[in-house]
């Protein structure tokens, strides 16, 4: 006769790693608190517009693991929740769950943790000759994403650019702003993005500046070819230090580093891929439960057990570093994994 | 190398134009360039242009044309074709350099090498008189048209004992249709142009 599992994970993050990983377990027939901070699942997944590298709709596969998780009873969802405190006590934890609005204070008990808090972009500020909050048509990838659907869903009353730059490594491979490693996603959905432009705009003209695509991946460098060749968006080679307003448009000046020579692109929007850095949550939750971060943030796990701290904490998706939508649920995936390994030998 | 000294290049719906008009005039297409420079590092005489083949590539995405027509590799390529033979998106850069030159003839830009042009063209010269390119009297014509009276000269002896300079030239048998050709190719360009 089958044992009877009275277990519980406790999954902090609603985005897709978490989901995954909330479905993955629940199935197994073990009972899952999902803890989001927002009111909504979906995490960054929710923001997005399209997917790379086979354009699909971002919100049909989160429709599909929300009808997973709405169908199964063994799933309680908190949104608009943060963890506040735990306490491990005998191979379990002591959560205190706090809702907004109006504090309300929950504790429950978790033989699990599954931490999948997500990452935020880097606040493009920092960068004064970029004009990020300074000019209004200076915005970042996610803010894009937003502008993508209202064009894409016809709903805009701005008038629509006659070009579109996008910068590569805005604080990526960056030394003097402290991040000297490279983001990893943002080559990928910037030919998205530009892409995109190409296909709701096609009159416009999309510039990328870069210094190198990175494009290793299963059909990644085919995409970017593709957004190249096809759609025409215009690759420029080099890193541009200048934006400045000219004519009620956006210069960006840079250097052709395959000419070497001095060059400028009007543009009327400029969209800045800004780097992958650990969200606060990511931050508050390492620390609460002890999981060890790199000098960046990111969690780290054990040597010989990726995605692993200690013996009942697993983490999955872009809190561990940046992750692409495919990677995050194989994350969510191979975390739940993790704990039915653990729950089966309880 | 900028067109206009006085300011950066500048990227816009124009500087495409002139990537468009070699696109479809010599059926290839240079957005397909990986920058990779396989090209330039075949390429034999590289190491005496001004601007390798993979910056003209990358010149004729920026629109310089002012540039291409002026340059002097225009003038020193030999069109050994190892750039395309080693391109691995298949670009055909010799037919680039081809149009390029033309247009720059066309357009009456004195070229860089003026030797280069009388040679290609007393070369042509020979092809419609003989159906042939016929060294010996090409290189009396040339030494002499360029008044360098005695380049290569020393080299004369041992080619003509080896059989590679004919002291007469015959003509092909069928001289008229090569004529036909070159009057076919005349009337195409000053169809084109």
């Amino acid at each position: 006769m089958m044992q009877e599992k009275t277990q519980t994970a406790l999954v902090v993050g609603g985005g897709l790693a978490g989901m995954e990983a909330t479905i993955r377990i629940a199935r197994a027939g073990y009972q899952v608190v999902l803890v989001e901070k927002q009111a909504d699942l979906g995490g960054v997944t929710g923001q997005l517009y399209s997917s790379f590298p086979r354009w699909e709709d971002p919100q049909r596969l989160l429709q599909n693991k929300l009808e997973q998780i709405e169908r199964c009873d063994r799933i309680h969802i908190h949104t608009s929740t943060e963890v506040r405190a735990v306490v491990q006590v005998d191979g379990a934890f002591d959560v205190i769950l706090k809702r907004q609005p109006g504090s309300v204070e929950r504790q429950l008990r978790a033989d699990a943790a599954v931490l999948a808090t997500g990452f935020e972009l880097f606040d493009a500020s920092i960068y004064g000759e970029y004009g990020y909050g300074i000019y209004p048509n200076v915005i970042d990838s996610l803010e894009f994403e937003a502008r993508l659907r209202q064009w894409g869903e016809g709903r805009t009353d701005e008038p629509l650019p006659q070009s579109v730059a996008f910068i590569k490594c805005v604080g990526s491979r960056d030394r003097s702003k402290g991040y000297p490693y490279c983001s990893k996603i943002c080559c990928m959905y910037t030919a998205k993005q530009a892409g995109l432009v190409k296909d709701l705009l096609p009159q416009a003209q999309a510039y990328v500046f870069y210094m190198d695509y990175r494009a290793a991946g299963k059909d990644y460098e085919e995409f970017t070819r593709a957004v190249i060749e096809d759609r025409h968006v215009r690759y420029v080679r080099g890193r541009p230090s200048k934006v400045l307003p000219e004519n009620g448009r956006l210069i960006v000046r840079a250097e052709d580093t395959l000419m070497g020579v001095p060059i400028e692109v009007e543009a009327d929007l400029i969209v800045l891929a800004a780097a992958v850095v650990p969200s606060q949550g990511t931050r508050d939750m390492a620390a609460m439960f002890g999981v060890p971060t790199d000098q960046y943030g990111f969690m780290e796990g054990d040597p010989f057990k990726p995605g692993q701290s200690g013996e009942r904490v697993f983490f999955a998706g872009a809190c561990g570093f940046a992750v692409e939508t495919q990677g995050a649920q194989y994350q969510g995936a191979a975390a739940a994994a993790g704990v039915l390994a653990l729950f089966a030998q309880d | 190398m900028s067109d206009d000294i006085y300011r950066p290049l500048r990227l816009n719906r124009t500087t495409a134009s002139l990537q468009e008009e070699i696109n479809a005039a010599c059926r290839t297409d240079v957005g397909l360039c990986l920058e990779c420079g396989k090209c330039t590092g075949g390429c034999s005489n590289a190491h005496i242009f001004d601007y390798t083949p993979r910056k003209i590539v990358q010149l004729v995405k920026l629109g310089a044309e002012t540039t291409l027509l002026n340059m002097d590799s225009l003038w020193t390529c030999v069109s050994c074709q190892l750039c395309l033979d080693r391109c691995p998106s298949g670009i055909n850069i010799p037919r680039i350099m081809d149009y390029l030159r033309e247009k720059a003839v066309r357009q009456g830009l004195p070229a860089r090498r003026p030797n280069v042009e009388l040679f290609h063209r007393l070369m042509l010269d020979s092809i419609r008189k003989t159906g042939r390119v016929a060294e010996a009297p090409l290189m009396t014509r040339f030494n002499w048209a360029s008044r360098q009276y005695f380049n290569s000269v020393d080299l004369a002896p041992r080619m003509l004992l080896k059989g590679k300079l004919k002291p007469f030239t015959v003509k092909v048998r069928k001289i008229d249709e090569v004529r036909r050709l070159y009057a076919r190719s005349v009337a195409a360009k000053e169809d084109r142009s």
